[in-house]
């Protein structure tokens, strides 16, 4: 027993420590210090800073913005998983069973990962102002010379839209490692069986496939809560503040409206939403993989 | 006999049926790269009157291309970002593979209190730890405008996720057998871990190595808190000076967006045929 | 366990080595700039457009005076704001930074130096911003906005003459619309959709034109935050008449938040309409939009009521726009000392004044700067400063003002509000100020 304690002591030296060093300093103890600062009354720049107890988690709970804006990125989150899971499991699940082009087309499908977030918004938004509304009155139909960016319901539907454009092949190389990852031997079992098409599907390679839609689910959830960079350069949050996703509130809360407290008591606090949620799908996920 | 023909046409319409679906996916997908492609060719004007011209009025030229090319001090901030993202990825990869690896074989409190928190941490807000950040690595050590700080920092970040996939790839796909036995051979722990562990975990290396290669290249508010200095600009913070206060040059954006692309699309092409020629040799044997 | 120290040791000597490898080749970058420039600073650059310009001043500055300058981009979605906080709190602060005149508010007693003393002062008098009666920032160039017009596409509908001198009423404006229209353009107006152009420079007329005085426009808003009803402030209702006169003839109709900023540029470049409510920042865009440098455009002014001889109908709104404070706290004597030598080298030294002319195309605040703007919208500017054309009244408010006020403008123009919400929007706003 004792024996094995120092085992496991020595290794984590070896193995852990390192990796675990430069996490805590990068990212826990900032995250400690930004902590403290919800407790305080600074307001993002001034060299003066008092304790405040729990005022700005009271703010927090005043703030309806704050509220109705989660309440928009959960539905935002919600679809945009599952259409963005939808989506990259097919994809994976076509390109992995040798059709044509195979290769070419996962680069393609993965290709929009390749530009990062401000710019991303900023082609996108041209897209659907510039392109879309050209093809449009090319064609005369009326719909779609109007930007979509320029009504609520639309501008949303656009978030949504290039959040599955952009993560789908993401997912998609998750998915496929998955696919490959499968023993083959399972495969050919089951199809000597008489398992086909839907039946093979639904009974051996979905239930097979529970690790990868846990670390998929996972990574979309927390990705798409977090969205900003896109909220920022695709809709600004308009038309008429109607797109403003948390994570923007948060950042204008903070900086903006020269907040800092109150901004980091409602990042403290979306964490925490963030946390419960994906918690519970990676342990829901785990006890299904077990099961298994 | 013949009904196996029948299966086989059958067969042969479903393959075609899913190429043509692939295929227009592709090309939905693809739009705004061909927009991108297409109008960065253009000068500002014949983009925003017609993105769709096939022939815009002052022609198609190089020039946003040699512009951007000057205005980025491509070269300098090219290297800049190899720099950056290459040492980046090699700690992270190693760094994390290791760390994986523990939690895995060592399923004690401290690795479960250990791979939680990191788990966590992946969904904390940027902006939660942006400021505490600058303060604690500029105000208090002074470490910021250096390369080096900014590959330890991203190599922090991108410790979770990679540790997060590593850990479940190992958990169902790395016999324990193996490492036994190179134990009984004599074997020290890091010699079985890099000569016997970490080159079984070929493809989700590969993988990772794609996404965080990405992830540095691309990343844009990090390394501007970090690198103030225009010596020591990435790629992505030398761009920026496109964008203006009311209005941004779009010929210009694109011709960088696609300057900045190019070389990480080669890494992927690449890189690619890794995954797939080491899934083949896992096959094989 | 030997293995191990062995690799511990490895990756310390790689990251040691990897970390004095960057070290130096900072060093040596800093070394050379050492052997021509004593001091080196840094100056935080919160208009991107002039970025390339900036770097070319700061470049000969470097040659006249051997003070090297770092001019530092604020970038694509990065608020100037929130760029400067995270800059003090990395303890790497601009020496001089360019700001929006609220933002400098903001900063100026706890970080800024004041410059009250400075000899440029009397170079920019009315448009010095004072807080607590000091001076903390340099008026760094002036910026005006009004109606833009483009006189031959008026004039080529219209058949005769048009003098801008009489548009000086909403009467006179919804005239000459209607007679647009009646030839032929049927929307000469575009109005733009930018949160910031609604909610900060057309709505921000409310405040501005109260007396066209900073201080008019902040009694104004203290019978807002007091409570008065937008709906009994006069020029709150005039503003409402102006925007639904530009609505019935606004050239996206159909669409109005579908107009961007650069569709506007264009539209009025080519002619396409005849009146675009902008500022004098648009010339660039204009020139990409295929305007000519000796075309004939110029400013109305936004018309408020019908009083013709109303300061604001006959003049335009025009201020010190951006600002440049210097950092008190972070910097060093010797450094303050260099930014000062900057500033005044961009009022003084006639290479300075050349320049900040030639390659920023920006209106210099200081008078004594003898070089004209080069285009027409600045040459407009500079006559009406010398006809006192001009008020220069520059509201102040806090920094969320235009993202909110410019939201409920968008839900205004798209008809998805009327003027009783946008009242209760503005009031609520202020009130929750206090």
């Amino acid at each position: 027993m004792k024996k094995s304690t120092i085992q496991d002591i020595k290794a984590g030296a070896m193995f852990a420590l390192p990796g675990l060093v430069v996490f805590f300093l990068v990212v826990i103890i900032p995250f400690v210090y930004g902590f403290y600062l919800t407790f305080t009354d600074w307001n993002g720049v001034s060299q003066v800073k008092s304790l405040v107890g729990f005022k700005n988690y009271v703010d927090t709970f005043k703030d309806v913005e704050f509220w109705s804006s989660m309440w928009l990125t959960l539905k935002y989150v919600a679809i945009s998983v599952i259409l963005v899971n939808i989506v990259a499991f097919g994809l994976a699940y076509l390109l992995s069973n040798g059709i044509k082009g195979q290769n070419f087309f996962r680069a393609g499908f993965f290709t929009p990962n390749l530009i990062g977030g401000v710019v991303l918004g900023f082609i996108w938004k041209f897209i659907f102002s510039n392109v879309f509304t050209a093809v449009g009155k090319a064609v005369g139909v009326d719909w779609l010379s109007k930007s979509m960016l320029s009504a609520p319901k639309t501008a949303y539907f656009a978030l949504i839209l290039v959040t599955v454009w952009q993560l789908a092949g993401y997912m998609m190389l998750i998915y496929i490692a998955g696919f490959t990852g499968l023993s083959h031997d399972v495969l050919e079992a089951a199809s000597i069986d008489g398992a086909t098409g839907w039946r093979r599907m639904r009974s051996i390679i979905l239930p097979l496939m529970v690790p990868s839609f846990v670390i998929c689910i996972f990574l979309t959830l927390s990705r798409t809560f977090m969205v900003y960079d896109l909220n920022l350069t695709l809709t600004k949050g308009g038309p008429y503040a109607s797109t403003r996703l948390v994570a923007m509130h948060v950042y204008e809360k903070a900086f903006t409206a020269r907040n800092y407290g109150v901004g980091q008591a409602e990042a403290l606090f979306l964490f925490i939403v963030v946390a419960i949620i994906s918690g519970l799908q990676v342990y829901v996920g785990r006890k299904k993989e077990v099961a298994a | 006999m013949k009904q196996q023909k029948v299966g086989g046409t059958k067969k042969i319409v479903i393959d075609v049926l899913l190429f043509v679906l692939v295929a227009v996916l592709f090309v939905l997908f693809m739009v705004p790269f061909l927009m991108t492609i297409l109008n960065s060719f253009k000068v500002k004007m014949d983009i925003l009157r017609d993105p769709l011209s096939l022939a815009p009025s002052k022609g198609f030229s190089l020039s946003n291309y040699i512009d951007a090319f000057k205005k980025m001090s491509y070269l300098t901030a090219f290297m800049n970002s190899v720099i950056v993202t290459g040492f980046s990825t090699v700690f992270v990869t190693i760094l994390s593979a290791m760390c994986a690896y523990y939690y895995v074989r060592h399923d004690n409190k401290f690795s479960k209190v250990c791979s939680s928190l990191m788990s966590a941490s992946m969904i904390i807000p940027f902006q939660a730890i942006m400021i505490p950040l600058v303060y604690i690595y500029g105000a208090k050590l002074g470490l910021l405008n250096h390369r080096a700080t900014l590959i330890f920092m991203h190599t922090g970040f991108a410790m979770s996720m990679s540790v997060f996939i590593f850990q479940g790839f190992i958990k169902s796909n790395v016999p324990l057998a193996l490492e036994e036995a190179a134990k009984i051979d004599g074997c020290g722990r890091y010699r079985t871990f890099f000569q016997i562990v970490f080159p079984l975990l070929g493809p989700t290396t590969a993988t990772l190595i794609i996404l965080n290669v990405l992830a540095f290249w691309n990343d844009y508010l990090l390394p501007s808190l970090v690198l103030g200095v225009k010596a020591i600009k990435t790629l992505p913070l030398s761009t920026y000076e496109f964008y203006g206060t009311f209005s941004a040059d779009y010929g210009l954006i694109m011709a960088a967006l696609i300057l900045t692309v190019l070389p990480i699309l080669v890494i992927y092409l690449v890189l690619q045929k890794a995954i797939i020629s080491g899934v083949v040799a896992g096959a094989v044997k | 366990m030997k293995s191990s120290i062995k690799f511990i040791a490895i990756v310390l000597a790689v990251m040691v080595l990897f970390c004095s490898c960057s070290k130096k080749s900072e060093t040596a970058t800093t070394n050379t700039t050492a052997s021509t420039a004593k001091v080196s600073i840094t100056l935080l650059n919160s208009k991107g457009e002039i970025q390339t310009g900036l770097e070319k001043i700061a470049a000969q500055f470097e040659k006249d005076k051997g003070i090297h300058v770092e001019v530092i981009a604020c970038g694509a979605g990065e608020v100037p704001y929130t760029k400067v906080t995270t800059m003090y709190n990395s303890g790497n602060a601009p020496t001089l930074a360019i700001l929006d005149p609220t933002d400098i508010v903001g900063l100026a007693k706890e970080y800024a130096l004041d410059l009250s003393g400075e000899k440029w002062v009397s170079e920019t008098d009315a448009l010095n911003l004072t807080v607590d009666g000091k001076i903390y920032s340099f008026p760094f160039c002036v910026e005006g906005r009004g109606i833009i017009y483009n006189k031959s596409a008026i004039e080529s509908v219209l058949g005769r003459s048009f003098d801008p001198k009489s548009i000086n009423t909403y009467s006179s404006f919804k005239a000459i619309l209607a007679e647009l229209r009646s030839k032929g353009m049927e929307n000469p107006v575009f109005l733009a959709k930018e949160d910031w152009s609604l909610g900060a420079h057309q709505l921000g007329y409310i405040y501005d034109a109260y007396d066209g005085t900073t201080a008019g426009s902040e009694v104004i808003i203290n019978e807002l935050k007091a409570g008065k009803n937008p709906l009994d402030v006069d020029r709150f209702n005039q503003f409402v008449d102006t925007i639904d006169l530009i609505l019935e003839y606004n050239f996206a109709k159909a669409d109005p938040l579908g107009a961007d900023y650069d569709q506007g540029a264009l539209e009025l470049a080519c002619g396409n309409v005849a009146f675009w409510p902008n500022g004098c920042w648009a010339w660039p865009n204009l020139v990409e939009g295929g305007a000519d440098a000796n075309g004939e455009f110029g400013f109305i002014s936004f018309v408020l009521g019908d009083d013709p001889n109303d300061f604001a109908n006959t003049s335009i709104q025009a201020s010190a726009s951006k600002q440049i404070m210097i950092d008190r706290i972070q910097a060093s004597a010797e450094q303050q000392e260099a930014a000062k030598e900057f500033i005044n080298y961009l009022v003084f030294d006639t290479t300075g004044q050349k320049m900040f002319v030639e390659e920023t195309a920006l209106i210099p605040a200081a008078k004594n700067n003898p070089n004209q703007p080069l285009d027409p919208l600045g040459k407009d500017i500079a006559e009406r400063t010398a006809s006192g054309k001009l008020y220069t009244s520059c509201f102040i408010a806090p920094s969320d003002h235009w993202s909110v006020m410019g939201a409920a403008m968008q839900k205004y123009i798209a008809g998805m509000s009327d003027k009783k919400e946008l009242a209760s929007t503005l009031s609520q706003y202020w009130k929750a100020q206090n």
